[in-house]
């Protein structure tokens, strides 16, 4: 084994875009792990770094050559090699020659697999330095990233995602001088653009270990971790200095560490009066246009006229950097403001006309007619809910109003706000809460980790909204498979099922298609069974991943799914009663009998009723008295107790009766009584599918 | 800094580093690009560096001349570098400095931004310059234009002059802003931006919102079309042609800015425009090859 040292690579570009780095970097780490191991290289602890111009792997050690590797080689039998005399002969010399060696070192040996004794010789294939192999390889394995928006430069047809203009390549001290699109690779790099308008000299990075420590003194924190750690404390820091707290937002830090070289985060402020804009608008602004934090009191409820904003270097020694970003952030919110007034100088119901003019898909139609079907939607299940009329006014009212702020110039310049202004607009002109809450909220839940709408009128409004979509598209063919959902249909209908399930209103899927098919029929290229078939089919997949969402034992989702999903009040609660008994050993038992229920009346159509007087074993006519006890019990926690307690007898009725007997009469009796205890456990659950 | 200050800072300084200085085109337009000096400069494989400042018009952007951030109305500055240089991105500071930005009290970030004319037919690769949290520059690498692929690249750098100047001077309003002073006999007189365009883009923002007459505008549309490919199918004049697409294209920014234009006959009608300027595109580079000798003995960069 040679000795190893440390490896870096630094690609050093033009910027390039935030959402690559962490994609790029992966990439080419899958790639030199590969690369290593087919050269059979020991690479050890690669770790990658990166910022807006740097993309960099370091690995803790890699071999500085490969192992020399020693092979037997066999030749001709010896009587061949040698003549009588003792002398070589042609075939031996020439065999020797072959593997570059004098005919001394030729022994002959019977290897296994061989008659007789043949010329052998021992060849030492001689490792080949890192170095060399790397430089061969690097080149090609940085050409063969995959970037998806790529470019060319210059007169190069070398494509990348941005221009390289630097290459840092060590093996332990030693440079890899690796060339990519004319540019070689030396011991040094650039630190901070800033940095360098004074220092026109390249970085020196001696080896590998100094990497970071040489960048950070010229401006670069080149780990992204770090960068987000220091700009996460410095956010906290400065909200608690303003007396509030930052408006959390993960992604928004994770793109503030993206987006710069070194994080200094600079507290601004705007106008006290840009606050009579609603807080979602605030928070939208900011974040969309000038990347920053909002500052929220720390009750949470109101936000202070303050925010936080990364910028891309150590200090800002003449406040340029936080006057900079204020006098921006103040013509941006100029606008908004423009938008929220321009938006209530009309009622948000003038919009209604307007909506024609917006497509919602092809054959769909326009949301004017959307918001047709999903008014009729919400009357009929309005009407299914028992709502009151005066309830019932106020969900109709709201699915008219739910896509009229598509129309508003607010939403057109923040397409995220929609809904948000629809609620905040109908707010404004004195619409009823209930109303206005529900037009605000009606695009909840937009995920897995996002709430329900607070009222019952915002979750029907959004489940309305989200049937149509759903059972619209289904209607016109667009169904998803795979990974093919453009229209996130499989979201939208997790949030449906989500609504239905903690809301534990009475409306099943097949309740619903009859409703949402019955509207849309008009728009429907696809014959209606098709589509319903089609539909259930998607929402027994969405059902299903709800009890995993809800975390449910797996044991427990595919016997309750088995046993019935459509009334999802009745599944919640046997998958509630059957979850304190996941880790029942007794249910296991009844799992194994349950599969050999199932086995023995496969072939067999038994009829339900038996007399218990023609069972003559102890064993059967225990289970017989249990199988009553199990019929009359219908509360679902007190069966599941039934249930686990006939683990025991089940099993000594198998142990004991055989059930296929001669006696004909008695046959009948035993398959009819395991077939009436199946049909008393699949009330609960199919046991069979447990494990 | 007074506008004109600053044109003739970027001027001088582009010129000193081997740009022509070129003047802006005489037809409407949405943006520098436009300029034949950049449509076709960036076309085929000479050398080729320019600048020019380009007013561009933005119906839809118009506010009457009530927004003090907006105007229908503004100043490009446009630079050409043919092939991209190396030393792209430091030439860029510099010319900010010869602006007066000095960089130890600045924060510069270039972030990514893509840019794409679908009526051009242009797309690249670039970013956004941001100073301070302000958009300042667009900064692109073409990739195509015209349909056509771009070899070499050039790099197009487009400042956006009245925000730099708003963004130097610390003005929140941009009719405040000094074009430049006249000196005469009785005194030195500064005339402000408002002075010089507030008039002006309260009328055209009015003429774009509601005094067009759009039935005007779509047969005006249809007829640069139809004059546009005679010119060009008829004669093979992609210069005459190109500037029917341009006329097109602000035609249709008029009747886009009234919403006359529905988003579903939307790419259609883009592509009209396109389709026109490509075929300018490829007459003009066929025309190239053909005359190509002819430059080549004079051995000199030219893009026209």
């Amino acid at each position: 084994m040679s000795a190893a040292k440390p490896f870096l690579l630094e690609l050093h570009c033009e910027e390039i875009p935030a959402r690559f780095l962490k994609p790029l970097t992966a990439d080419l780490s899958t790639a030199i792990t590969a690369w290593a191991a087919g050269q059979s290289l020991e690479l050890t602890g690669l770790e990658v770094f990166y910022s807006p111009r740097k993309l960099a792997w370091r690995a803790a050690s890699l071999p500085l050559a490969q192992a020399d590797q020693t092979e037997t080689q066999v030749g001709p039998p010896q009587r061949m090699c040698v003549d009588a005399d003792g002398q070589p002969t042609i075939q031996g010399l020439k065999f020797a020659e072959k593997w570059g060696l004098p005919f001394a070192a030729v022994r002959f040996e019977q290897p296994a697999g061989k008659k007789e004794p043949c010329a052998v010789v021992t060849v030492t294939k001689v490792g080949r330095p890192t170095v060399d192999l790397l430089q061969e390889a690097l080149p090609g394995l940085i050409a063969g990233l995959h970037v998806p928006k790529a470019m060319r430069w210059g007169n190069s047809e070398f494509e990348f995602v941005r221009p390289i203009r630097s290459i840092l390549c060590l093996l332990g001290n030693q440079v890899v001088p690796i060339t990519v699109d004319g540019v070689t690779a030396a011991n040094t790099t650039w630190g901070h653009r800033l940095f360098h308008r004074a220092q026109p000299e390249p970085v020196v990075v001696s080896e590998p270990a100094a990497y970071e420590a040489a960048l950070e003194a010229a401006g670069v924190v080149v780990s992204v971790d770090v960068r987000r750690a220091r700009i996460a404390e410095q956010l906290d820091t400065l909200a608690a200095g303003v007396g509030g707290r930052v408006v959390a937002d993960a992604e928004l830090l994770d793109t503030l560490a993206e987006i710069v070289e070194f994080p200094k985060i600079v507290c601004g402020e705007f106008p006290a009066a840009f606050l009579e804009l609603p807080k979602e608008v605030l928070v939208t602004s900011l974040r969309e246009h000038q990347k920053s934090f909002c500052i929220e009191k720390l009750d949470g409820t109101d936000l202070l006229p303050c925010f936080l904003t990364a910028a891309n270097r150590t200090d800002d020694p003449a406040g340029f950097v936080k006057a900079g970003n204020e006098w921006v952030l103040k013509a941006r919110l100029y606008d908004a403001r423009f938008f929220f007034a321009e938006d209530r100088k009309l009622a948000l119901s003038v919009r209604m006309e307007k909506l024609q003019a917006l497509t919602f898909q092809k054959d769909l139609g326009s949301y004017h007619d959307k918001t047709g079907r999903v008014v009729a939607i919400t009357k009929a299940l309005a009407k299914r809910l028992s709502l009151d009329e005066a309830h019932i006014e106020r969900a109709l009212e709201a699915a008219r109003m739910a896509k009229c702020d598509l129309r508003t110039l607010m939403v057109g310049e923040f397409p995220e706000l929609q809904g948000i202004m629809g609620g905040e607009y109908l707010r404004h002109e004195g619409s009823h809460e209930e109303v206005w809450m529900a037009v605000k909220e009606h695009y909840r839940p937009a995920g897995a980790d996002d709430a329900l709408p607070a009222t019952a009128l915002g979750c029907l409004l959004s489940l309305c909204d989200k049937l149509d979509t759903v059972g619209g598209c289904f209607a016109v063919g667009i169904i998803p498979s795979g990974s093919k959902d453009p229209l996130a249909l499989r979201r939208a209908g997790q949030g449906l099922v989500r609504i239905l399930w903690e809301r534990g209103w009475a409306l099943t899927p097949r309740d619903l298609c009859g409703v949402v098919l019955g509207i849309v029929g008009p728009k429907a290229t696809k014959p209606a069974a098709e589509t319903t078939e089609a539909l259930l089919a998607f929402f027994k997949d969405r059902v299903a991943y709800q009890l995993e969402l809800a975390g449910y034992a797996g044991s427990v989702r595919r016997s309750a799914l088995a046993a019935g999903w459509e009334d999802l009040a009745d599944l919640k609660a046997r998958c509630e009663a059957m979850s304190g008994f996941a880790d029942d050993p007794r249910f296991a038992s009844l799992a194994q009998s349950a599969k050999r229920i199932g086995n023995i009346l496969k072939d067999e159509i038994p009829s339900g009723n038996f007399d218990g007087a023609l069972l003559v074993q102890g064993e059967e006519k225990e289970l017989a008295g249990q199988l009553q006890r199990l019929e009359a019990t219908t509360d679902q926690a007190a069966l599941l107790g039934v249930l686990a307690d006939l683990a025991q007898p089940l099993e000594a009725f198998f142990g004991a009766v055989m059930v296929k007997c001669e006696d004909p009469a008695l046959r009948a009796a035993r398959l009819s009584l395991l077939h009436r205890l199946r049909q008393a456990f699949l009330r609960v659950a199919d046991f069979s599918l447990w494990q | 800094m007074h506008i004109q200050e600053l044109i003739l800072r970027l001027q001088r300084f582009w010129a000193d580093r081997g740009c022509l200085i070129g003047q802006p085109y005489d037809i409407e337009k949405g943006a520098g690009t436009m300029n034949p000096l950049t449509f076709f400069g960036a076309l085929g494989a000479k050398p080729w560096n320019v600048a020019y400042v380009e007013p561009s018009r933005r119906p839809a952007d118009g506010r009457y001349g009530e927004n003090p951030f907006r105007v229908y109305k503004h100043l490009q500055f446009q630079v050409i570098l043919k092939p991209s240089p190396a030393k792209v991105q430091d030439l860029y500071i510099e010319s900010l400095e010869a602006l007066g930005i000095d960089f130890s009290k600045h924060d510069l970030r270039f972030e990514e931004d893509n840019w794409e004319s679908p009526s051009l037919g242009a797309w690249g690769v670039g970013w956004q310059v941001v100073l301070d949290g302000m958009e300042i520059s667009q900064f692109t690498y073409f990739q195509q234009v015209g349909g056509q692929d771009c070899r070499p690249v050039s790099a197009e750098l487009t400042y956006g002059i009245e925000r730099i100047c708003m963004f130097l001077g610390g003005y929140d309003n941009i009719f405040d802003l000094i074009h430049g002073e006249v000196k005469t006999d009785d005194g030195v007189f500064p005339v402000t931006y408002g002075e010089m365009r507030q008039r002006e883009e309260f009328e055209l923002s009015a003429y774009s919102f509601e005094h067009a007459d759009l039935d005007l505008h779509r047969t005006l549309f249809a007829s640069f079309e139809k004059e546009g490919w005679r010119l060009l199918t008829d004669h093979g004049h992609f210069l005459s042609a190109y500037e029917q697409a341009l006329k097109m294209s602000h035609t249709f920014n008029v009747l886009d800015a009234r919403g006359a234009v529905s988003t579903t006959e939307r790419p259609a009608v883009i592509k009209r425009v396109r389709d026109l300027a490509s075929g300018c595109a490829k007459a003009y580079l066929e025309h190239q090859e053909t005359s190509a000798a002819t430059i080549a003995a004079a051995g000199k960069g030219g893009a026209l």
